[in-house]
């Protein structure tokens, strides 16, 4: 009898994967807002696969950051640039099919080192995740995480004064 | 079979290879960068 949480497994990542590809590779339609819809699935599923992983905070913390802020923001910017649809050159095959053959070979590489690693015996999943992250994050980390509030400074300040600088 | 660190490694790499793809086949600069984002995430 397939344990509840294995089943969920396969349905997360499948679904993440089947948004993925539906992101970049949509036979249906070039508009660049479907393929952000489907970036958003896309994330809401792997935070699922976090939650799988007792990450409970970084679940949280990816539906409403990245699907929430940041992918916003992507529909923002497609929106207000007014893109014209990709131009009407025609799909290659040789191309899109040279590409996907080299791509297919790159992830069967990833995948057989993958599984012809030593097999860890530990489980992938964490427990008192948040409290742990904390910490880290206010000890070991302490450095990176000053620096990475120290980039988000300089960029919201290049921002505003790129924007200052186009209205005049 | 019970999910083990293999699996979410496979659908990492999948995943990882999909953004790639995207990077390398579309022309339009916004899904790149979306195809990018994608990569991050696995």
């Amino acid at each position: 009898m397939p344990v509840l949480t294995d089943l969920l497994f396969y349905a997360f990542a499948g679904l993440a994967l089947l948004f993925g590809f539906l992101c970049v590779a949509n036979p249906f339609s070039r508009n660049p807002v479907t393929s952000a819809m489907f970036l958003v699935l896309t994330i809401v599923s792997l935070a699922g696969l976090f939650i799988l992983l007792h990450a409970f905070f970084l679940a949280a913390v990816q539906v409403l950051v990245y699907a929430g802020a940041v992918m916003v923001l992507f529909l923002f910017v497609i929106m207000l640039m007014d893109l014209r649809q990709s131009e009407e050159r025609q799909i290659r095959i040789l191309t899109i099919g040279t590409g996907a053959l080299t791509v297919a070979a790159i992830a069967g590489i990833l995948i057989r080192a993958v599984i012809a690693a030593k097999p860890l015996t530990v489980s992938p999943s964490l427990a008192g995740e948040t409290k742990a992250l904390g910490r880290l994050l206010f000890t070991q980390y302490l450095l990176p995480f000053e620096v990475m509030s120290l980039l988000l400074l300089v960029a919201m300040v290049g921002v505003i004064l790129l924007s200052k600088k186009e209205i005049e | 079979m019970t999910p083990g660190l293999n699996h979410y490694l496979v659908v990492s790499a999948l995943l990882f290879s999909l953004g790639l793809f995207g990077v390398l086949a579309r022309r339009n600069l916004i899904v790149i960068y979306m195809s990018l984002e994608l990569m991050l995430n696995a």
